[in-house]
């Protein structure tokens, strides 16, 4: 049953790395509903620095937090170039993702890879001081899960906060947030800060756990993150009491899973993308039939 | 209520393929060898069917002494690292890495379990990082000195090569330095245009034209070769050899190249495997191979359609590529 725990303990892993990308997809999505495709370019800008400062010997700790100021920074470009040069949301994004394309690579040079003999936050110090009598792959999952988890309960504080609710009212009634004598562009501006440092933080741990940066692993992570987004809420709409963040942390996991399940079972891979396009399908419509009418942002 | 039994089901569902796939990986008492390969492509298909044939040259015979796990990770390194790492949860008995990113997968997912890991069509193992550790394999690095050589005899009047390159591939960039640097013993100029996406590479191609250079060579670079179809054409119609670095790219259309054969890369990459599962030697212990073997192909139509002359001691070792 080894195969099996060890299989579950992976899965779960990826799982939780790739919840941060989504909670992000969910603060614009879902939060603001604002289609970013900033995600394409933030997550593997994430990934690039952490890849160069890890080889230039840098603390791993203190790369996520870099991840998370840079990722933050090219949200807040997204969010600029939509409010103040009045850009269409999806252009904006788009016209961000395709500039951090070349901006990664001219961080990272080339694809590159960390070097076995360098310090990640998996095997750094402090957790093997604390976890080092643990094998490798539950000590990624120890470290992946605490991380998700903080971010999940930062995310669910800041949403309660004036300024949270004010993120949530932007999406839904804007003209609301304006009769308030508030600044709905600033708003936006602030959710795509988070959703983007939150989604290079998902970048930089998929680097530490690969040791790598390729160009491309952006490709493909604003369909991630909307599958996500959707299973999870959809899953969960009528449990009133879970929240969104819980929602979708579910969904990422469930995702992989997915995922795993295809590879277990020997599909090929050429067949790995429609079976997630036919169990979204069947969540969706499943949701659908329920609740008699599928919301507008699913 | 309902919704919850949703939820139930679809964990069960989870759990119950997972044991079952499971509980089959278990059952099988022959060692398990994991080939994951990165995607459809044909060197990299051609790679792995040379890796079979070299298991099975040193003795080794598949359903008794190792079963077979192929996944394809189509291209997704997201996939290439779940693949990896369910070879791992299997405890597989080896690993078989089909180019880079499999294999940075490959090495990261048998990090504590120290499995090995054999890889294969891999242009640079120490620029990869994949030189130490329990890991080997063979590296398919390009016969440059041989390609510049074969283009002098060719072409005695050539004075500058046009190379596309991605610039994102670490290969490339390295194949492009070590093209400048032994270019001018030949005689040649090197004009490089490096591209971002596949959609650059005709524009580039364009340009080289434009360049008036004398001919193309290429390297293994997956995004330049995957429309090589269409620079073809434009140099074609423009009268500028393409030098290809492999037999399949002479086969569509190249004239010449001085390449490596993956099916026998593979076959190399077999050898090493059967020794580590015989038990004669660890991966740790045995260092990466660069490919002994190169052909020299030729693709006759083409160089006629250039005009070229092909001369006796190159026509003496020469393969005819549609044969190959």
């Amino acid at each position: 049953m080894n195969v099996l725990l060890d299989l579950a303990i992976s899965t779960l892993t990826q799982g939780l790395i790739y919840a941060l990308l989504s909670y992000g997809v969910y603060i614009t999505y879902k939060i603001l509903d604002f289609p970013d495709l900033t995600v394409d370019g933030s997550f593997p800008l994430g990934a690039a620095v952490t890849a160069v400062l890890l080889t230039r010997g840098a603390d791993p700790y203190l790369t996520l937090l870099v991840a998370i100021a840079i990722g933050a920074l090219a949200g807040l470009v997204t969010g600029l170039i939509h409010v103040r040069l009045h850009v269409r949301d999806l252009l904006a994004g788009i016209i961000t993702m395709t500039a951090l394309f070349s901006i990664n690579l001219q961080i990272a040079g080339s694809n590159m890879t960390v070097e076995r003999a360098a310090s990640t936050i998996f095997t750094a110090g402090p957790v093997m001081a604390l976890l080092g009598a643990l094998p490798l792959i539950y000590r990624k999952l120890i470290v992946s899960l605490l991380i998700a988890l903080l971010g999940k309960l930062v995310l669910d504080v800041y949403l309660k906060t004036k300024n949270g609710l004010l993120l949530r009212a932007v999406g839904d009634n804007s003209v609301l947030v304006t009769s308030l004598a508030k600044d709905k562009g600033l708003v936006k501006i602030t959710g795509l800060v988070i959703a983007n440092a939150l989604v290079a933080l998902s970048g930089a741990i998929v680097c530490h756990e690969q040791r790598a940066f390729s160009s491309t692993m952006g490709t493909g992570q604003v369909v991630f993150g909307l599958a996500t987004v959707i299973i999870g809420t959809t899953l969960f709409r009528s449990m009133g009491f879970v929240k969104g963040t819980t929602a979708v942390l579910v969904g990422s996991i469930l995702y992989k899973g997915c995922i795993q399940i295809a590879i277990s079972i020997g599909l090929p891979a050429n067949l790995l993308k429609l079976v997630t396009a036919v169990l979204f399908l069947g969540i969706l419509v499943f949701g659908h039939a329920r609740k008699g009418g599928v919301k507008a942002h699913a | 209520m309902k919704k919850t039994s949703l939820f139930a089901k679809i964990v069960l569902l989870v759990f119950m393929v997972t044991l079952v796939s499971a509980a089959a990986a278990g059952c099988s008492q022959t060692p398990v060898i994991g080939i994951s390969q990165f995607g459809e492509h044909a060197s990299l298909d051609n790679c792995r069917l040379g890796f079979l044939q070299g298991l099975k040259d040193a003795g080794l015979t598949e359903g008794q002494d190792f079963t077979i796990d192929y996944q394809n990770a189509g291209f997704d390194g997201a996939i290439a690292t779940q693949i990896a790492q369910t070879f791992s949860a299997k405890n597989v008995a080896l690993m078989c890495a089909i180019a880079t990113p499999s294999a940075t997968a490959c090495y990261a997912a048998a990090e504590d379990k120290d499995i090995p890991v054999v890889f294969s069509a891999i242009t640079d193992p120490v620029e990869a990082k994949l030189d130490s550790g329990n890991i080997t394999g063979t590296s398919d690095k390009l016969p440059v000195d041989a390609q510049l050589e074969l283009i002098r005899k060719l072409q005695p009047e050539a004075d500058t090569i046009g190379i596309l390159y991605t610039t994102s591939e670490p290969n490339s960039v390295s194949a492009i330095a070590e093209y400048e640097a032994k270019a001018g013993q030949y005689g040649f100029a090197i004009e490089a245009i490096g591209v971002t996406a596949q959609s650059e590479v005709t524009l580039a191609a364009d340009s080289l034209i434009a360049k008036q250079v004398d001919c193309f060579s290429n390297l293994t670079d997956n995004t330049v070769v995957g429309v090589l179809p269409s620079i073809l054409e434009k140099t074609n119609e423009a009268g500028i050899p393409v030098y290809g670095s492999e037999v399949e790219q002479v086969k569509i259309g190249c004239v010449a190249a001085a390449g490596i054969d993956y099916y026998q890369l593979g076959r190399q990459t077999g050898a090493i495997a059967a020794r580590i599962l015989k038990g004669e030697a660890k991966a740790s212990e045995i260092p990466y191979e660069v490919i002994s073997e190169y052909g020299i192909y030729v693709n006759s139509e083409a160089i006629a359609e250039m005009n070229l002359t092909v001369p006796a001691d190159v026509a003496a070792r020469m393969t005819e590529a549609k044969d190959a």
